[in-house]
C-alpha cells in the first residue's frame, strides 16, 4: 500500500522542488546572467579583454572631477566633484535631509499616543510601494510653474516662483521619499528600548538628558545608520526624481548611464554600471552590518510608555509645564511640516488632475481612455500605458508569487538557509533598475547564444522579468517569516497523516499564512506598477511603455494628463496599502506595522524538547518565532522601484 | 487496522554539524508493545522519535519498521501516527476535519466511510459530540484527545507520542495517560512514547529505554529498570535513590562479623566516606563498587549499615514524606511517615541485600 501511495504521489512530490528550481533558474537567467553581461561589457572591447572602458571613465574629469585632473574648471561650484562626486554629494544632502525629516517622526510615533498614530505608523511603509514617478508628479503639481503653490501665490496676489528644476527640489523630493524609511526603522528601534534601562539610569543618578544620551541614543544609533545607509544607496542610484526634477545640469551617474544607453554607447554604459554597482554593493554590505547590529536588541521587556499628545487632564492648567507644552508644540509643528511636505504634493496631484484653468473637469481622465493619438507631441499614448501597466502587474504577480512562495518554503525549513534568503532578496535591490534593464537588453532582448541556439526574448517578457526580479523579494519577506512562525509540527502532523510536502503547503500552511501571501502580492503588484527604471530602458522605442513611463513623458509638458495618470498610480498604491494595512499588516513579517500588533497566533509554538534540535538552526527559526528574521528591523529588503 | 509493526533501530546516529544528538542507538520494539523513551531534556529521545517519524534522517544506522528499511521514506509513506506535545491541530479546520485529514490520502480502515471513521475515533477518545467544534475552543486535554484521534484515524501501524501530556496539569495528565494506555491496548498498536517524566514512564510502559546523552543506558520492563538500574545514571534518574561509591576492603561469606545473611550469598565490605558498609556483592578485594539503596530500604533503628543522617529538608508528599539529609558529606534521601525536624539527626540502616550493585571495576 505504501508503495502504491508513493507512486500515485510522485508528480505532486515534484511540484515544490520544480518550483524552487524554476525560481532559481529565473533569477539566474533574468538577473544574474544579464548583470554579468554588463560586467563583461565593461571589461571587453570587440571581444578582447580590456580595461579601457573602465579606465576611460575613471580618468575622465567629467566623471571623477579633481580626482583625474585637480582644479579643472567647469560647470559651476559643483563641477570640481565630477559626476560621481556630484552624485555622492546630492545623495549625502538627501540623506541628511531625510534623517532630519524622519527622526522627529520616530520620536513622535514612539513616544506619543494620539488618534491615527497606528495609521501613520503603517503609512511609513509607503516609500516601499509608492512609485518614484508619483513623487515627481507630486512635486510638479505642487511646486511646478503651474503648480498648486503658484496658484495659491497668484490667488493672493504674490509673484509666482520658479522652483523646478533645482538641486533643492531633488533633495526635498528625496527627503519626502526616504524620511518615512528613516522614521520606520528608528521607530522600531525606539520601541525596543526597555523602559527599565532608562529608569535604572535615572535611579543611578543620571538626569533625564543624560539617561537619554547614555541609554536611548546608543540603542537608536544603529537604526539611524541603517536608515541613512539605505537612503544613501537609494538616492545615489535614484533615477526618475533626478531625471525629472534635476534637469540636465544635475545629471547623476544613473542619468548619464541612461543617456549612454539611449545613445547606444553600451561600453560606456557598462563601465558606469559596473562602477555604480560596485559602490552600491559596498554600501549594501555596510547596511547589512548595521542591520545586524540593530538586530541584536530583542524586543523590550517593557517599552517606554507613550505620553498622550493631548492629555485627558488637559483642562487642568496646573499639569502643563513648559517642558510638556514645548514637546507638544514640537510635535504639532512637525505635523505641519509633514502636511506640507508629504500631503501637499500628493493632494496636488489629485487637485491638478481635476481642476484645469480653475474649473473642475474630467478632461484629463478622458484623455487616459483615448485610444487614438490625440496630439503630435505625445509619442506615448495614454490608454496602452494603463493597459500595459495592469498587464505587467498581473504577469509579475503570476511569476513573483509562486517563485517567492517556493523560495520561502525551500528556505524556511532549515535555519542555516535563512542567510541565503537574505542574500537572494538583497542582491536584486543592490543593483539599480537601469543596470538590470541594460543587462536584459544586452543579454536577452538582443539575444544570447545558449548551447548553439540563439535565445532572444521580447520586450514585454523582459519587462515582466525585470519586474518579477524586483518584486519577488517582497513576497519572500512577507511569506518566509509567516511560514517560519508556524509550528513545524503542523506540517509534520500533516505529513505523517499522508500529505506530501506540497499538499501540506496547500492544505495547512497557505490557509494559515494567507495574509502574508496577500501582502506579498500587494507589494509585488505595486512594485510592478510603479517600476520605472528598468521599464524605461526596455520599453525604449517599443509599444510597451507603462504608466510611470508615460507620466515621465507628459510631466513638464502638460500637467493635466500627468496628474491624471499620477492619480491612477496613487489609487493603485493606496489600494495596495490598504490591503497591506488591513490584511497583511497584522503581524505578518512586520511590514504593515513593524511588529506592534500581536503575532499571527496560528497554533501553539513548538516548545518542549526543542533543545534537542536547537543545534540545527543557528537562525533558530523553528523555535522562537517572530522578530528573529533578519531584514532591517522591520524586515524590509528595500524597494524595487527607486533604486 | 493494519497489523501492529515491530520497530528496529540499529546503530542509529544523528549528527548536526558539530553536535551529536544521537551517538549510537540500538533498540527493538515488539509488535503491539507500549515502549517508552525516557530521559532528561536534550538527551536525544525526541530525536529518536523524529527519526522514526521521518522528520529527521539518521546520519548512520539502520531504521526498520515492520522489517522494512525506511531510510529515505518520507513521513507520508511510513504509516506512522504522531501526536505532539502542543497538539499541532490545524487551527483552520474543525475537529472532524482534523481527524478526517489523514483519510484524504488513504481509505478508512475497516471498510466504512471517512465520516464513520471520524465519529468512531471521536467516540473512542471520548469526544463524540465535538466534531463541528473549532479546535481552538477546546481545552488542552480535549485538544490532545483530538490529536490522538487524528493520528489513529488512518490506521497507522505505529503510533509515536512526543511528550503528549507534558503541557497538561498533573491530574489531567494522569487521567489522560490511562486513556491513552486503554486505547493502545484496545487497538493493540505498537506505540513509542517519549517523556522526560520517569514516574510516567514507569506507570504506562510495557518496556522502557532510559536515554542519556544520545545513548541508551538501559532497556527493560519498569520493574527491572527500577529494581536493577544498569548504570549509575539510571540509578539516579529513575525514582529516588541513594548511590554510594567505595572500595572493597574485605570479602567473604560473613565478613566483619555480620550474621543473619543467607549462607550462599557473597558479602563485601565497602569503604564509603570513611565508614564501612556491608553489601551483598560478588567482587574482589580492592575493587571499586557503585551501589544503590532505595529510600524505602533505609529503615530507622536498623543496626546494620547504620547511617547517621542530618536532616536538611523534608517534603510532605501525602502518605509519606521525603526526607533529605547528609551523611559524611553525601546526600541521602529517606522515606518516612513521620518526618523528623530539619537539623535533627536520624539513624537509619539497610540490609546487605537491599543493595543493588550498579557497577564493579577491579
Amino acid at each position: 500500500m505504501a508503495a502504491a501511495r508513493r507512486l500515485r504521489d510522485r508528480p505532486e512530490r515534484l511540484v515544490l522542488p520544480a518550483l524552487a528550481a524554476a525560481s532559481a533558474s529565473l533569477l539566474l537567467v533574468v538577473f544574474y546572467y544579464p548583470v554579468a553581461t554588463v560586467f563583461v561589457d565593461a571589461v571587453t572591447v570587440d571581444g578582447e579583454v580590456s580595461l579601457a572602458p573602465l579606465a576611460e571613465v575613471v580618468s575622465d574629469p567629467f566623471y571623477v572631477g579633481w580626482l583625474a585632473e585637480p582644479g579643472v574648471p567647469g560647470l559651476g561650484e559643483l563641477s570640481g566633484l565630477g559626476r560621481f562626486g556630484f552624485t555622492a554629494w546630492q545623495a549625502a544632502l538627501s540623506t541628511a535631509a531625510s534623517v532630519a525629516l524622519g527622526l522627529p517622526g520616530a520620536w513622535a510615533l514612539a513616544r506619543f499616543e494620539f488618534r491615527g498614530r497606528r495609521t501613520l505608523r503603517s503609512l511609513t511603509i509607503l516609500p516601499f510601494i509608492l512609485p518614484s514617478m508619483l513623487v515627481v508628479v507630486g512635486f510638479y503639481a505642487a511646486f511646478g510653474a503651474d503648480g498648486t503653490l503658484n496658484t495659491l501665490l497668484g490667488a493672493v496676489g504674490l509673484p509666482t516662483v520658479d522652483l523646478l528644476p533645482s538641486l533643492s527640489a531633488v533633495v526635498v523630493a528625496h527627503a519626502f521619499y526616504n524620511a518615512p524609511l528613516v522614521t520606520r526603522v528608528v521607530t522600531a528601534a525606539y520601541e525596543r528600548v526597555d523602559a527599565g534601562a532608562v529608569e535604572t539610569a535615572r535611579a543611578l543618578g543620571a538626569s533625564r538628558r543624560r539617561a537619554f544620551l547614555d541609554v536611548v541614543v546608543p540603542q537608536l544609533l544603529p537604526a539611524v545608520l541603517v536608515g541613512a545607509t539605505l537612503t544613501f544607496v537609494f538616492t545615489f542610484a535614484s533615477f526618475p526624481i533626478i531625471l525629472a526634477l534635476g534637469g540636465t545640469r544635475l545629471a547623476t551617474v544613473e542619468v548619464l548611464l541612461f543617456s549612454a544607453i539611449r545613445q547606444l554607447e553600451y561600453g560606456e554604459a557598462a563601465a558606469l554600471a559596473v562602477l555604480e554597482t560596485g559602490l552600491s554593493l559596498l554600501l549594501t554590505a555596510a547596511y547589512l552590518r548595521y542591520e545586524r547590529q540593530s538586530q541584536t536588541e530583542r524586543s523590550a521587556v517593557r517599552p517606554l510608555p507613550r505620553r498622550e499628545l493631548v492629555p485627558s487632564a488637559w483642562r487642568e492648567r496646573a499639569t502643563w509645564t513648559v517642558r510638556r507644552l514645548g514637546s507638544r508644540a514640537a510635535v504639532v509643528g512637525y505635523g505641519l511640516i509633514v502636511i506640507c511636505v508629504f500631503v501637499g504634493p500628493l493632494a496636488s496631484v489629485v487637485y491638478e488632475s481635476l481642476v484645469i484653468d480653475g474649473r473642475l473637469t474630467a478632461t484629463a481622465y478622458e484623455f487616459l481612455l483615448t485610444r487614438q493619438q490625440t496630439g503630435a507631441s505625445f509619442q506615448v499614448k495614454p490608454w496602452p500605458a494603463v493597459r500595459n501597466s495592469v498587464a505587467f502587474g498581473v504577469a509579475t504577480l503570476a511569476v513573483a508569487l509562486p517563485a517567492g512562495v517556493a523560495v520561502s518554503v525551500a528556505t524556511t525549513g532549515e535555519g542555516r538557509w535563512s542567510r541565503l534568503v537574505d542574500l537572494l532578496s538583497v542582491a536584486p535591490f543592490a543593483v539599480s533598475g537601469i543596470v538590470v534593464g541594460l543587462g536584459l537588453l544586452r543579454g536577452l532582448v538582443f539575444g544570447a547564444v545558449v548551447f548553439g541556439y540563439r535565445v532572444t526574448v521580447t520586450g514585454p517578457v523582459a519587462i515582466t522579468a525585470a519586474h518579477a526580479v524586483g518584486a519577488y523579494p517582497f513576497v519572500v519577506r512577507n511569506v518566509a517569516p509567516a511560514l517560519g512562525e508556524l509550528d513545524d509540527r503542523l506540517v509534520e502532523s500533516a505529513r505523517s497523516l499522508g500529505a506530501s510536502r506540497a499538499r501540506a503547503l496547500v492544505d495547512i500552511e497557505l490557509p494559515l499564512i494567507w495574509p502574508g501571501v496577500l501582502a506579498g502580492a500587494a507589494f509585488a503588484f505595486a512594485v510592478s506598477v510603479g517600476e520605472f527604471d528598468a521599464t524605461v530602458v526596455l520599453a525604449e522605442g517599443g509599444g510597451t511603455y507603462t504608466m510611470p513611463v508615460a507620466v515621465e513623458r507628459y510631466v513638464g509638458r502638460r500637467l493635466g494628463p500627468a496628474t491624471a495618470m499620477g492619480t491612477v498610480l496613487l489609487f493603485v498604491t493606496a489600494v495596495s496599502f490598504v490591503v497591506l494595512d488591513r490584511v497583511g499588516g497584522g503581524g505578518v513579517g512586520g511590514f504593515g506595522s513593524g511588529g506592534e500588533r500581536g503575532s499571527t497566533g496560528s497554533g501553539g509554538r513548538s516548545g518542549g524538547d526543542d533543545s534537542e534540535r536547537g543545534s540545527t538552526g543557528s537562525g533558530g527559526r523553528g523555535s522562537t518565532g517572530r522578530g528573529e528574521r533578519s531584514g532591517d528591523p522591520d524586515g524590509n529588503p528595500g524597494r524595487g522601484d527607486q533604486s | 487496522m493494519t497489523d501492529a509493526a515491530g520497530v528496529t533501530l540499529d546503530g542509529v546516529r544523528v549528527v548536526y554539524g558539530e553536535t551529536t544528538a544521537l551517538a549510537d542507538v540500538s533498540v527493538r520494539v515488539e509488535p503491539g508493545e507500549f515502549f517508552t523513551l525516557v530521559g532528561p531534556s536534550g538527551c536525544g529521545k525526541t530525536t529518536t522519535l523524529r527519526v522514526l517519524g521521518g522528520f529527521e534522517s539518521a546520519t548512520a544506522g539502520d531504521v526498520r519498521i515492520d522489517g522494512q528499511d525506511v531510510s529515505g521514506v518520507p513521513p507520508e509513506d511510513r504509516g506512522v501516527g504522531v501526536v505532539f506535545q502542543h497538539y499541532a491541530l490545524f487551527p483552520h479546520m474543525t475537529v472532524a476535519e482534523n481527524v478526517g485529514y489523514g483519510l484524504r490520502f488513504s481509505e478508512p480502515p475497516g471498510g466504512g466511510t471517512a465520516d464513520e471513521r471520524v465519529s468512531e475515533l471521536l467516540s473512542l477518545v471520548g469526544l463524540p459530540e465535538a466534531g463541528e467544534r473549532d479546535p481552538t475552543t477546546l481545552s488542552g486535554g480535549q485538544r490532545q484527545r483530538v490529536a490522538l484521534a487524528r493520528a489513529l484515524a488512518p490506521g497507522p501501524r505505529l503510533l509515536l507520542l512526543d511528550e503528549p501530556l507534558s503541557a497538561l496539569d498533573a491530574q489531567l495528565r494522569e487521567r489522560l495517560r490511562r486513556t491513552v494506555r486503554r486505547i493502545q491496548r484496545e487497538l493493540g498498536i505498537t506505540t513509542v512514547y517519549v517523556t522526560h517524566d520517569q514516574a510516567e514512564a514507569l506507570a504506562v510502559s510495557d518496556r522502557l529505554a532510559v536515554v542519556s546523552d544520545g545513548r541508551i543506558e538501559q532497556v527493560g520492563t519498569p520493574r527491572e529498570v527500577y529494581r536493577r538500574p544498569a548504570t549509575r545514571f539510571v540509578a539516579g534518574f529513575v525514582g529516588d535513590n541513594n548511590v554510594f561509591e567505595g572500595t572493597v576492603s574485605a570479602v567473604g561469606d560473613n565478613p566483619a562479623g555480620v550474621d543473619g545473611t543467607a549462607d550462599d550469598e557473597r558479602l563485601a565490605t565497602v569503604r564509603v566516606g570513611g565508614a564501612e558498609l556491608t553489601v551483598a556483592a560478588d567482587c574482589r578485594r580492592g575493587a571499586s563498587v557503585t551501589f544503590c539503596v532505595r529510600p524505602d530500604a533505609l529503615t530507622p533503628g536498623a543496626d546494620r549499615n547504620r547511617l547517621d543522617v542530618t536532616v536538611t529538608e523534608t517534603e510532605f508528599l501525602g502518605e509519606t514524606s521525603r526526607v533529605r539529609g547528609e551523611w559524611r558529606g553525601q546526600s541521602i534521601t529517606l522515606r518516612t511517615t513521620e518526618p523528623p525536624a530539619v537539623g535533627e539527626t536520624v539513624s537509619v540502616g539497610f540490609g546487605p541485600d537491599a543493595v543493588h550493585v550498579v557497577g564493579v571495576t577491579d
